[in-house]
C-alpha cells in the first residue's frame, strides 16, 4: 500500500507542501507552538551544510529543524 | 492595584522570541536598567525603571522571550514558574504583551494563554512600521473589543507610538479596573481537564483555572511548589491518568482554530509578502560550502581584531594609567598607605583596565553578529557538529561569546533545552580563551620565544585559542560519553530576518556586559591586590627587618642605590608571609618548571586569571609600569610591551644557577594559563546555572588537573633552553 504522506526530507529544493499532522507528541508541542500546524504550507529551503537539519518557511517564518523534528511533520502527498 | 501602596507596581515585558521586546524594553528603559539581583531569586532578571509622564514611577520587568506557557527550555520556565506564582518577586501587576504585528497569527498563542491567566495585559502590536510598509492594516478597535485588553501599535526600532504606550499604561495602572476576559475563559477545557482543574483548585486553594492546570502540567518542576503540594498533584494527575503532553498539543491547537479566525477578521493582508533581502544572503551565508567558510572567515577577523585592537587600545591604557599611578607615587609621602595603594591595589585595577577595549570591543563584535541575526544561522549550520560532541547547535553562541568572558556566555547557555547538552557547554566554556587571557599569553610569548619573529608570535598566539577550542571540544566529548539524560532534546529555531543593528540596543547591551565585567573583576581584584600587599610586606617576627640587614651587610660598596634596594625589596619579599606561601607550594609546581615566585602568582591566579601579570610586577618589586620604558616600546609589536618585567624574568634562576624561564616553563606556564579553572567569577556563575556545587567543584577539580598534566608533560619533553 502507498504511505498516504510524505516529509520534509522528501521535498525537493523550494518546493512545499501542506502539513497535515504534527506526529511525536514530546516534539509537536513545540513545533505547534512555533506555528508549524496542521493546515500550513511548508516549504523546504535547503538542507544544513554538515546535514542532519533544513532550512524551512512556515507561512513566511523562517526555522531551521532538525532531522528527527522535520521527520515527525506529516506532509499531504 | 496594587495591595500595599507602598511597594512599587511591577510591569513585566513579555513576548515570543523576535517579537523585538528587548528593543522595546531599551527604549522604555534607556539607561534606567540594571540586572536584578535579589536574595533568595535564582534567576537575575533584568529590570528597569519606567517613569511616566506625570512622575509617578514603576519597575519594569524583562521576561525570557518564549512561545508558549509550555516551556522546553530552563529560561522559558522561568516565565511559567514566575506567571504561575503570584508570589513570585517577579510577578507582575500588568504585563505588556509584544507581538510581531506582521506574523501575527503566531504571537496570539501565549497572548491568549496569559489572557486565561487573568493577568491584565496591555498588547503592543511591535513593527506597525513594517507592517505599513507591507500594506497590512490592523483594526485595532476590533482586536481590543475582542480581547477586552488596551492595544496600541508600536514600532521599537524607530520609537513610534512609544510615549502613547507609556500613557495607556500609566492609564491603566492608575485606573485599577480590572479587564480582560475575566471569568470567561479564552480555552474552554476539555472534559478530563475540568475534572483535573477542579481537584487542583480544591485541594490547593487556587483560583484561576489555567493557573490549576499549569500547575497540574508542571507539578514536576515548578521551584515554588512544596512537597506535599507536589505530591498532591502527582496524585490528580494520576488518578485522572492527564497525559501533559497530549493535552498540551491539543490545547494548542484549539487555540489556533480559536484566535485564527480572529486574527483574520481584525488584518488585512495586502497580498504577496514584500522581497526581502534575506532569502538572498542566506542563499550565500547557509551555503553549503561558501556557509562555512564565510563563518570562519567571520571569525579569523573578530580574532584579529582582539589582537590588533589590544595592540593600540591596550596599549594605550596601559601607558595613560601607568602615567598616572607613577604621578600619585611621586606625590605621596612614602607610608604604608601610599604603598599599598601605588604597588597594591592600582597596579591590581589597572590590570583590569587594560582589556577592558578589548573585552568592550568583543562582546561589541559578538552582539552585532546577534542582533543582524547571524548567530542563529551559526547555530543552524553547526548543530550537527556540536552534537557530536553532546552539545546543541546553540552552544556555539556561547563558545563564541567565552572568547570575551565565559559568564555572560554561560549563562547565555539557558536556551538549550536539553540538560546534558547545557551543562556540557556550561563545563568547557571556560576552555575558550577569554579576554583575561590575552595578557598572559603577551608576557609568556616572547619568555618561551624571545629571539623568534613577530609572525611566530602571532601564529602562537592564534594557536592558544585553538588550542583551547581544543580543549573544549576534547572535554565535550569525554562529558558526552559519561552523563546520560532522558531530556528531549531540539533545534527548532526560527532564523530571523535579517536588518541593521539598532545601535541603542547594541551599545545598551555592551555597557551592560562591560559594567558587569568591571564590578565582578574589579571587586575579586581589589580584594586580592591588598591580600597580596599585606602578604608579600609582612611576615614572622623580624623575619623582613633581618632580610634587609643581612643584603644591606653582603652588599659591595659599589652597589648602586637602585641596585640595592631592588636586592633589598626582593629578599623582604622571599622572607614575607607571600614567599613562605609560595616556598611552600613549590614542590608542586618545581615539575612543571615554576620557582617560588611563579607559585605566588599562580595561587593569586586561581582568583582571577588576569592578576598574574600584576602580581608579577609585585613580585619583581617593580613600578606598575615604567613610563619611560612604555615609551619605548608605544611603537613596536604588543611582544615588546612589558619589556622590563621581561627581562628581570628571563634573568631570574633557580638556586642551583639554572635559568627559571627556558623555552619549556615559558609553554609549560602557557599551557597551564590557557586549561586552569582560575576564575571565581565563573565558578559562581556555574554554581548557580547548575544549581550545585557539585559541577564547579568537578570544573575546578578537572580543568586544573589537566593543566597540570599537559603543563607537567611539555615541561618534561621540550628543550629547557
Amino acid at each position: 500500500m502507498q504511505r498516504r504522506y510524505r516529509t520534509i526530507s522528501e521535498l525537493k529544493i523550494n518546493e512545499s507542501a501542506l502539513a497535515i499532522a504534527v506526529t511525536d507528541p514530546a516534539l509537536a508541542g513545540k513545533l505547534t507552538a512555533m506555528g508549524v500546524l496542521p493546515g500550513t504550507r511548508i516549504e523546504l529551503v535547503r538542507p544544513a551544510p554538515f546535514g542532519n537539519a533544513y532550512y524551512i518557511k512556515v507561512d513566511g517564518v523562517r526555522l531551521a529543524l532538525r532531522e528527527e523534528e522535520a521527520a515527525c511533520i506529516l506532509l499531504e502527498v | 492595584m496594587s495591595d500595599s501602596p507602598g511597594k512599587p507596581l511591577k510591569v513585566a515585558l513579555l513576548g515570543n522570541p523576535n517579537s523585538g521586546k528587548s528593543t522595546v524594553f531599551n527604549q522604555l528603559t534607556g539607561l534606567r536598567q540594571k540586572t536584578g539581583n535579589f536574595p533568595g531569586v535564582t534567576v537575575d532578571m533584568k529590570e528597569g525603571r519606567l517613569r511616566f509622564p506625570s512622575g509617578f514611577d514603576a519597575t519594569l520587568i524583562d521576561l525570557p522571550g518564549t512561545y508558549s506557557l509550555y516551556p522546553t527550555s530552563s529560561d522559558e520556565k522561568i516565565v511559567a514558574a514566575v506567571l504561575t506564582n503570584p508570589k513570585d518577586h517577579y510577578y507582575p501587576d500588568v504585563l505588556v504583551y509584544i507581538a510581531d504585528v506582521t506574523h501575527l497569527e503566531k504571537h496570539m498563542l501565549l497572548l491568549t494563554q496569559l489572557l486565561d491567566l487573568g493577568i491584565p495585559v496591555l498588547l503592543a502590536l511591535n513593527m506597525s512600521d513594517t507592517a505599513a510598509e507591507m500594506g497590512i492594516k490592523v483594526n485595532i478597535e476590533r482586536l481590543a473589543g475582542q480581547f477586552h485588553i488596551p492595544v496600541v501599535p508600536i514600532s521599537g526600532r524607530t520609537g513610534e507610538n512609544i510615549q502613547k504606550l507609556l500613557h495607556e499604561l500609566e492609564r491603566v495602572l492608575k485606573n485599577g479596573q480590572p479587564f480582560g476576559l475575566g471569568e470567561t475563559a479564552f480555552y474552554p477545557l476539555r472534559d478530563l481537564e475540568k475534572q483535573v482543574v477542579d481537584d487542583v483548585r480544591k485541594k490547593l486553594g487556587i483560583e484561576n483555572a489555567y493557573q490549576a492546570l499549569l500547575l497540574a502540567h508542571h507539578h514536576s518542576w515548578l521551584p515554588f511548589l512544596q512537597k506535599h503540594e507536589r505530591e498532591t498533584l502527582e496524585t490528580i494527575v494520576r488518578n485522572k491518568e492527564f497525559h501533559s503532553l497530549r493535552a498540551q498539543v491539543d490545547e494548542t491547537l484549539e487555540r489556533y482554530d480559536r484566535f485564527t479566525p480572529i486574527v483574520r477578521q481584525t488584518i488585512q493582508q495586502a497580498g504577496n509578502a514584500p522581497d526581502t533581502p534575506t532569502d538572498r544572503i542566506d542563499a550565500v551565508l547557509t551555503h553549503r560550502v561558501g556557509g562555512p567558510l564565510i563563518f570562519f572567515g567571520v571569525m579569523l577577523l573578530v580574532f584579529m581584531a582582539i589582537f590588533f585592537g589590544y595592540d593600540t587600545t591596550g596599549g594605550w591604557v596601559e601607558n595613560t594609567t601607568g602615567a598616572l599611578i607613577d604621578g600619585l607615587a611621586a606625590s605621596l609621602n612614602e607610608s604604608w598607605f601610599s604603598s599599598l595603594l601605588t604597588k597594591g591595589v592600582l597596579p591590581g585595577l589597572q590590570g583590569v583596565l587594560v582589556f577592558v577595549p578589548q573585552i568592550a570591543l568583543l562582546f561589541l563584535l559578538i552582539t552585532i553578529l546577534e542582533e543582524v541575526g547571524y548567530m542563529a544561522r551559526a547555530v543552524f549550520i553547526f548543530d550537527k557538529t556540536m552534537r557530536r560532541f553532546g552539545m546543541n547547535g546553540r552552544s556555539i553562541v556561547a563558545l563564541i561569546g567565552g572568547g570575551a568572558c565565559a559568564v555572560p556566555a554561560i549563562m547565555g547557555a539557558r536556551t538549550i533545552s536539553n540538560w546534558k547538552e547545557r551543562l556540557i557547554t556550561v563545563m568547557v566554556t571556560p576552555f575558550i580563551s577569554c579576554s583575561a587571557r590575552i595578557p598572559v599569553y603577551l608576557v609568556l610569548i616572547p619568555v618561551a620565544l624571545p629571539t623568534s619573529s613577530w609572525w611566530t608570535k602571532a601564529l602562537i598566539f592564534g594557536g592558544m585559542y585553538f588550542f583551547g577550542l581544543s580543549a573544549a571540544l576534547a572535554a565535550a566529548y569525554v562529558f558526552k560519553k559519561i552523563l546520560r539524560t532522558s531530556d528531549p532534546s531540539f533545534l527548532a529555531l526560527e532564523l530571523p530576518e535579517y536588518r541593521m543593528p539598532h545601535w541603542k540596543n547594541v551599545w545598551l547591551t555592551v555597557w551592560e556586559k562591560v559594567k558587569a565585567f568591571i564590578a565582578g573583576a574589579g571587586k575579586i581584584i581589589f580584594l586580592i591586590s591588598i591580600a597580596l600587599w599585606i602578604l608579600g610586606n609582612t611576615g614572622p617576627d623580624g623575619a623582613l627587618l633581618e632580610a634587609e640587614n643581612k643584603v644591606r651587610a653582603e652588599a659591595a660598596p659599589t652597589t648602586s642605590k637602585d641596585e640595592l634596594d631592588d636586592r633589598v625589596a626582593a629578599k623582604k619579599l622571599e622572607a614575607s608571609y607571600a614567599g613562605m606561601l609560595g616556598k611552600s607550594i613549590e614542590p608542586a609546581i618545581r615539575p612543571l618548571g615554576y620557582d617560588w615566585k611563579i607559585g605566588i602568582a599562580l595561587l593569586s591566579s586561581f582568583a582571577a586569571r588576569e592578576v598574574f601579570n600584576g602580581t608579577m610586577y609585585t613580585i619583581y618589586s617593580l613600578e606598575s609600569v615604567g613610563a619611560q620604558e612604555e615609551e619605548e616600546a608605544a611603537d613596536q609589536s604588543p611582544f615588546e610591551r612589558y619589556g622590563r618585567l621581561r627581562r628581570q624574568m628571563t634573568n631570574d634562576r633557580f638556586e642551583n644557577g639554572d635559568r627559571i624561564y627556558t623555552f619549556a616553563t615559558g609553554i609549560s606556564l602557557l599551557i597551564f594559563y590557557a586549561l586552569a579553572m582560575q576564575c571565581m567569577s565563573t565558578l559562581a556563575v556555574v554554581r548557580r546555572e547548575t544549581g550545585s556545587w557539585k559541577w564547579p567543584v568537578l570544573q575546578f577539580l578537572f580543568m586544573s588537573g589537566l593543566a597540570y598534566l599537559i603543563a607537567w608533560l611539555a615541561y618534561t619533553l621540550l628543550p629547557k633552553i
